[in-house]
């Protein structure tokens, strides 16, 4: 068993302002990773206000205060560079990677945009992007099959009020309200220095990035009251199931179980990631096994389980399965239901277990065999868990899984009574 | 607060390298690796000659259904026992299939790489193919097309390469299949398929710490039991140009989106201007900075994104754009991007474009080939097309040394914005009258 999943240095500092500064050095290739953690998401955002972190995320592509509208990417590509932004609804991250010359433009266009960014913001940039944002919402979510799974789950997961109880997508409504001033004020509230982790991993030193995230991060000063978001690390078990059943326009019927589970980052969960790669990853898989081939009831490259790693409430585990032609939507859900309960009543064999543990070994060191996921783990671990050298600690964790934690765990968060089932079946064709 | 208004400029420019290639004949095979020291995963790929363009016309899909078959039980062993034990590795097989080739391939820690390597050639080489299993295995392929064709893309992907290249031919057709051609393949058609060309050994790719890798036992193992030599291949194929802009009509009633397709032949991989070329469609549709995302996405928010290159395989190729846009700026969408499209072939490009466009491609190389199986994706490159160990190296020097006029003139030889059919997967009853009003070409479907 590794002592680590993270056999590389890790140095950290903290600028006068509050910006921490984590700096992973390797110099097997001569690019680098940059990547900017700010600790705001969708969980942040108020009710009428959905989608807005997003949306504000797209903002930070069109210019600050020295960059001009559309140059960031200019520079970014124009310098050998891969660059994106996602939103979650615990955080935003920022990423580009960069033959390494080019670093310092990198930490530039990055402290443009923390500090600077209001001023560039204009009605324009806005209507723009807003347009943008329902195209995106139009082709990932409601022009395609099942695309709105994530959307129906999460309300039926979290109650009213909780903060993961909206996508981060967000609403159309709310979005077509969204004004210029709530945009200024979101980024002035969350997009401080003391709000951010800024991660460099790759070929540079630690005292180079301390010198030039000083240079450039330095000047821009911290925010005092940064507003949390709602808590929600407790849910009551609601004691009853629930479900939905949709129909509509898809080619065949699937169910999706979903339960509240352990908080990213926690033991439990730890557990919860070894318990779903034993229910739901490849083709050696409890649901594979007994619904794919066993039963034969669903479509073989359809069947899965995973957690969705959120670390701010108990997060979700989700199992879904696509039902075989002739196969109803009811056949399935009770197929997928008595495997799911298994977990609880037949032991996980020692087969199981090592298979599950083989194959998030090679899942951990695939996503650490790039500059880039290795930034992103460290500005995780960091933003969430208070030390970015706790990253090293997640695969021996998962390596140190048994079987009756498993089963303990199954026992506390997958109770039948408590369960979520999202069902769509096909609407009668004309 | 003053934030630092200059731009800093690059620091000194470490070189340039690919990892060092090694090739070995092995077993009446061939070997190729590329040295990683001290990378903790290895990928090994066997490369088999069986792509997409091996299948006869009318079995479209019988690599895809042989690829699921391999699984479903061995000489040696069960589906159930073979899952274990390769998930037990902690890898999975991952099949690829494209038009020149058939790949599959294992990521393991590195000292786990050989039992990989034997569980790889085990379900390559002697699978079971038990008739009932591989009837279900069809039965199995042909619904998830089914599901996968319910979403937008794959049937105006299928329209517009039937009408660049000609149903008639095999690479008229859609590289998968499609739901009906898998359906209608016989259980016989699969033993042929493997037997034709499944047992021919083929390359194994290699990518990882060879100090700690031994090539002869891996090729011994991937090549044990195998035959027969390779089998000559066409010759570049010529696609006509059509003489008119054509649309062809894909209905998708209620959809809120329009999927858009546009594309016209182009010339094979080993053309002399593929760099050029490359470049060319970089600036036109490559990269988020292009000229269609700016102006589609960015200046009139039509679209969450839209993309063109051109792509080519041994012997065809084709220049094509795709994005999906709001159903009401469908035709105006379509204008405008077949408006880029001739500014493009009319005008080229600019030195500030050209700039972007050469450094971020050589840039890529640097960035994107970091992991094992990134760089067997690049060395499976230089076996299917024949390059040479540099050729990573030296496309570097050729993409930074394209000027204006070279790229400009392949823009002008190679886009044809007058000859291309536009496919626009949609909803027909809203977006017709559009369409034949904004005078684009003639709505043959």
């Amino acid at each position: 068993m590794p002592e680590s999943g993270y056999p590389w240095p890790i140095e950290t500092t903290r600028l006068d302002n509050g910006l921490r500064v984590v700096v992973s050095e390797d110099r097997t290739a001569p690019a680098v990773a940059v990547n900017l953690w700010y600790d705001v998401g969708s969980r942040h955002e108020p009710q009428g206000q959905t989608g807005f972190a997003h949306l504000f995320e797209h903002l930070m592509f069109e210019g600050s205060l020295n960059v001009a509208k559309t140059e960031h990417m200019k520079l970014i590509q124009g310098s050998g560079g891969s660059l994106n932004a996602t939103t979650n609804p615990d955080r935003t991250n920022y990423f580009e990677t960069v033959p390494a010359e080019h670093l310092e433009l990198a930490l530039w266009l990055e402290a443009d945009r923390m500090g600077g960014l209001v001023p560039a913001l204009t009605q324009e940039t806005l209507d723009n992007q807003r347009e943008v944002v329902k195209n995106e919402r139009r082709q990932r979510y409601e022009n395609v099959p099942y695309g709105d799974a994530w959307l129906r789950l999460l309300p039926l997961l979290y109650p009213p009020g909780h903060p993961y109880h909206h996508a981060t997508i967000g609403s159309m409504t709310d979005l077509n309200a969204a004004d210029l001033a709530t945009f200024q004020e979101f980024h002035r509230t969350y997009y401080a220095p003391n709000n951010a982790v800024l991660t460099v991993v790759g070929d540079a030193t630690a005292a180079e990035v301390f010198k030039l995230a000083e240079k450039y991060f330095g000047v821009i000063p911290p925010r005092a009251d940064i507003p949390a978001a709602p808590d929600g690390r407790t849910v009551p078990a609601t004691g009853r199931p629930a479900s939905e059943t949709v129909t509509t326009n898809v080619p065949a019927p699937r169910v999706y179980v979903a339960h509240r589970t352990h908080a990213f980052g926690s033991t439990g969960y730890d557990v919860l990631t070894v318990l779903a790669t034993v229910l739901g990853s490849g083709r050696g898989s409890r649901l594979y096994q007994r619904l794919a081939d066993g039963e034969r009831i669903a479509q073989p490259d359809l069947v899965g389980a995973y957690g969705v790693d959120l670390a701010h409430a108990p997060a979700p585990l989700i199992a879904t399965a696509t039902a075989r032609p002739g196969v109803d939507g009811e056949r399935l859900a009770a197929g997928l239901h008595a495997v799911v309960d298994e977990l609880t009543t037949v032991p996980v064999t020692a087969t199981e277990l090592d298979r599950a543990k083989s194959l998030l070994s090679t899942a951990w060191w695939r996503q650490m065999s790039t500059v880039d996921g290795r930034a992103d783990t460290l500005g995780r671990y960091a933003t969430q868990l208070g030390d970015p050298a706790k990253a090293g600690d997640r695969l021996p964790g998962w390596l140190a899984v048994t079987a009756e934690q498993i089963a303990e765990t199954a026992a506390e968060v997958l109770a039948a009574d408590d369960r979520v089932t999202l069902t769509y079946l096909a609407e009668e064709k004309p | 607060m003053t934030l630092i208004a200059t731009r800093p400029g690059p620091g000194a420019a470490r070189p340039y390298r690919f990892p060092p290639v090694v090739r070995r004949a092995v077993a009446g095979g061939q070997v190729v690796a590329a040295h990683l020291p001290g990378q903790n995963l290895a990928v090994a790929l066997l490369l088999l000659d069986a792509g997409a363009e091996r299948e006869p016309l009318g079995k479209e899909g019988l690599g895809g259904v042989l690829a699921k078959a391999l699984e479903e039980g061995t000489a040696q062993r069960d589906a159930a026992a073979y899952a274990l034990a390769v998930e037990g590795l902690g890898t999975e097989l991952v099949t690829g299939l494209d038009w020149d080739s058939f790949q599959v391939s294992v990521q393991v820690p590195v000292d786990r790489l050989a039992a990989a390597v034997e569980l790889l050639a085990e379900a390559v080489r002697t699978p079971r193919l038990d008739p009932v299993d591989v009837a279900r295995v069809r039965d199995d392929e042909a619904t998830g097309l089914r599901m996968d064709w319910a979403n937008p893309g794959p049937r105006a992907d299928a329209a517009l390469r039937a009408d660049l290249f000609g149903g008639q031919n095999r690479w008229g057709r859609p590289m998968y299949g499609d739901p009906e051609s898998v359906a209608g393949l016989d259980v016989e058609d699969v033993r042929v398929f493997h037997s034709e060309w499944f047992i021919r050994p083929g390359t194994l790719i290699v990518a990882g710490d060879l100090d700690r890798l031994d090539l002869e036992a891996l090729g011994a193992a991937a090549f044990a039991g195998t035959g027969g030599g390779p089998v000559e291949r066409g010759g570049p194929v010529e696609a006509p140009l059509r003489s008119g802009r054509r649309i062809i009509l894909v209905d998708r009633p209620g959809s809120v989106q329009s999927t858009l397709r546009l594309g016209h032949p182009a010339p094979h991989r080993a053309h002399p201007d593929h760099v050029a070329m490359t470049l060319a469609g970089t600036v036109l549709g490559g990269a988020f900075t292009s000229r269609l995302n700016h102006l589609i996405r960015e200046v009139r928010g039509y679209t969450y994104g839209i993309r063109g290159d051109f792509a080519s395989s041994r012997r065809f190729g084709r220049f094509g754009v795709s994005s999906g846009v709001q159903t009401a700026v469908t035709a105006p969408a379509l204008v405008e991007a077949v408006g880029e499209i001739s500014r493009t072939r009319s005008g080229g490009v600019t030195e500030e474009e050209l700039a972007v466009a050469r450094s971020w491609r050589a840039g890529q190389l640097s960035v994107e080939l970091q992991t094992p199986r990134a760089i067997a994706s690049a060395l499976t490159t230089l076996v299917v097309h024949d390059l040479p160990d540099d050729y990573h190296a030296r496309l570097r020097e050729a993409l930074l040394a394209a000027d204006v006029d070279a790229v400009s003139a392949a823009a002008a030889t190679h886009l044809h914005p007058d000859s291309l059919t536009l496919v626009v997967e949609g909803d027909a009853a809203v977006i017709r009258d559009d369409l034949a009003a904004a005078d684009l070409g003639e709505i043959v479907s």
